[in-house]
């Protein structure tokens, strides 16, 4: 293996810590253009224009933190972990650089085409066709240099992690091609190919796919990568990693129809989404339990080491969110939370809790560690934790409530089977929850803020002459 | 027929071909899925799959295993 020794000269960390600059920038982007949109929902006088107007700038901010943080997260992460764990350099480093180049102007044509109104209208695949398609040239080439990778490894095993991320390029490949195939009108037009119910349930095939795939099996293989290194201990369980693999593959593509109860889509296949997500609870919680049992007999770790709290924590909420997402699919609990802020709760729980916190302990471990020195502020990394986990908390604390009554209210009917309140007294009474909810997203962007300043001031001082005493600390960090 | 066998019972005649298949896929899936919980837990499998635990940290003895194995490359 090649972690103990001396940097391999020949590995390709420039783009690992290109992708991982960009991702905290982008972090900070997509957190304030979220926050931005929900204070509009709050008070609507703030949908200055069109070009900023709510319609317009919620897709910009769903692309921005899962593409563009999210997506960069993945690549400086596989580019990372593949290295290091298949003891060779990048297949192609001027191909690791075209994705970079290519996924950032992917990202550049969504700030743009989004205010100008240029969508196709499916949920978290907004972008038009031209898009579309550098978007799987792209990604096609990102997933072509992780597999040569591994084909030239220096080992024969393949770790875990790199099956997390395999996994996630094949299925998103096949998904986002599925789900964008179009008939092109003009450049800045298309219809999709599917129509009536056939395209919701595409639409959903793909949409839970990248909650499944992008969000979750990529973002596990940066959980058993980084949780076993800054922890310094061994995988509670490697089989329990190989069987939440495999169950993960065979279980997630099955889930999308639960988004779709009481429509037009089939009962059955309502039913065999909501059944196969209870089933998911088990793999979900088994990777859960193995990433936090990883922590056992070193659990004072958590006590001064800020980043593994980052990672702990994130784990904490994947398990909610895997246990909350399946009780929600259920037809009896979903009559209730379809169409409500809970939905907007649970996903922020998933992204907030789970996505970002186990991609900032990520960046914040590889920060260090490929500029060669030490944080700039380890209680920046602190704060940052405790500004991020009570944001969140407000955050999903708010949908929640706000979901709940929203439910309650719609159905609520008085002893002549008469609807109790209009859907504008709803829209009324979800205010003070609203306003709650901006307040969550202002303290996760003030985290990222946070983090982007310690992340330039880190690179910073790692650009500055040091003397021989701070290079041997550094060394042995 | 009691509710059991009636909440059970097909019309088999009433299938179409996307019901085959999709039929067909669920089972294989199924019976991969068996196969895996076996294979992941059988005892004697443990060592193959646990000597990976400290992949990421254990350096030496990782060299140890692959040059001992004559697994690496």
């Amino acid at each position: 293996m090649v972690e103990s020794t001396p940097e391999n000269p020949n590995y390709n960390m420039s783009i690992v810590k290109a992708f991982a600059v960009c991702a905290v920038v982008y972090l900070v982007v997509g957190a304030l253009v979220g926050d931005l949109i929900a204070w509009q929902l709050s008070f609507p006088v703030l949908n200055f224009n069109e070009y900023l107007s709510f319609g317009r700038l919620r897709p910009l901010h769903t692309n921005a933190v899962i593409f563009a943080f999210g997506g960069c997260t993945l690549m400086a992460t596989a580019f990372y972990i593949v290295q290091r764990t298949c003891g060779v350099p990048l297949w192609s480093n001027k191909m690791a650089w075209f994705t970079f180049i290519g996924w950032n102007l992917v990202i550049v044509s969504a700030v743009i085409s989004f205010p100008m109104g240029w969508t196709s209208g499916k949920e978290y695949a907004e972008l038009e066709w031209p898009i579309d398609i550098l978007i799987a040239v792209v990604w096609l080439s990102y997933m072509f240099n992780f597999i040569m990778t591994i084909v030239n490894r220096k080992v024969s095993h393949i770790y875990v992690a790199n099956w997390f991320f395999l996994g996630m390029m094949i299925m998103i490949t096949y998904l986002h091609v599925v789900n964008s195939l179009a008939i092109p009108v003009t450049l800045t037009h298309s219809y999709s190919i599917y129509s009536g119910v056939h395209d919701a349930m595409i639409q959903w095939w793909w949409g839970h796919n990248a909650v499944g795939f992008f969000l979750t099996a990529g973002f596990l293989g940066i959980m058993y990568y980084f949780i076993p290194k800054q922890a310094d201990m061994p995988i509670y369980s490697y089989r329990l990693s190989v069987l939440h693999f495999w169950a993960l593959m065979f279980g997630y593509v099955w889930l999308g129809a639960h988004h779709l109860q009481y429509t037009a889509l089939p009962d059955w296949a309502g039913s065999l989404g909501a059944a196969v997500s209870i089933a998911m609870i088990i793999p979900s919680w088994g990777g859960a339990v193995n990433g936090l049992m990883t922590l056992s007999g070193a659990w004072h770790k958590l006590r001064d080491d800020y980043v593994l709290r980052f990672m702990v924590v994130s784990l904490a909420f994947y398990a909610m969110s895997t246990f909350e997402g399946p009780v929600m699919s259920l037809k009896t609990v979903n009559a209730l939370s379809h169409y409500t802020d809970w939905t907007i709760g649970h996903v922020h729980s998933g992204a907030l809790g789970w996505v970002v916190m186990v991609s900032v302990g990520a960046i914040y471990h590889l920060i260090p560690r490929l500029w060669k020195t030490e944080m700039f502020s380890t209680s920046l990394v602190n704060t940052h934790f405790w500004i991020h986990t009570i944001g969140t908390v407000i955050y999903i604390c708010a949908m929640w409530v706000s979901g709940l009554m929203q439910g309650l209210m719609w159905r609520a009917t008085d002893e002549y089977g008469n609807l109790v309140y209009t859907f504008a007294e709803s829209v009324a009474a979800m205010h003070p929850y609203y306003v709650l909810r901006s307040v969550g997203g202002v303290l996760v962007l003030i985290g990222a803020l946070i983090m982007l300043y310690n992340v330039i001031m880190t690179i910073r001082g790692a650009e500055q002459p040091k003397s021989d005493e701070s290079k041997t600390a550094a060394a042995q960090a | 027929m009691n509710s059991l066998t009636e909440f059970f019972s097909t019309d088999w005649d009433a299938m179409t071909r996307a019901d085959w298949t999709g039929m067909v896929i669920v089972l294989i899936l199924s019976v991969l899925m068996i196969g895996l919980y076996s294979w992941v837990f059988k005892p004697s499998n443990r060592d193959h799959f646990e000597q990976h635990r400290d992949f990421v940290n254990d350096n030496d003895e990782e060299m140890k295993r692959e040059t001992g194995h004559g697994q690496t490359k």
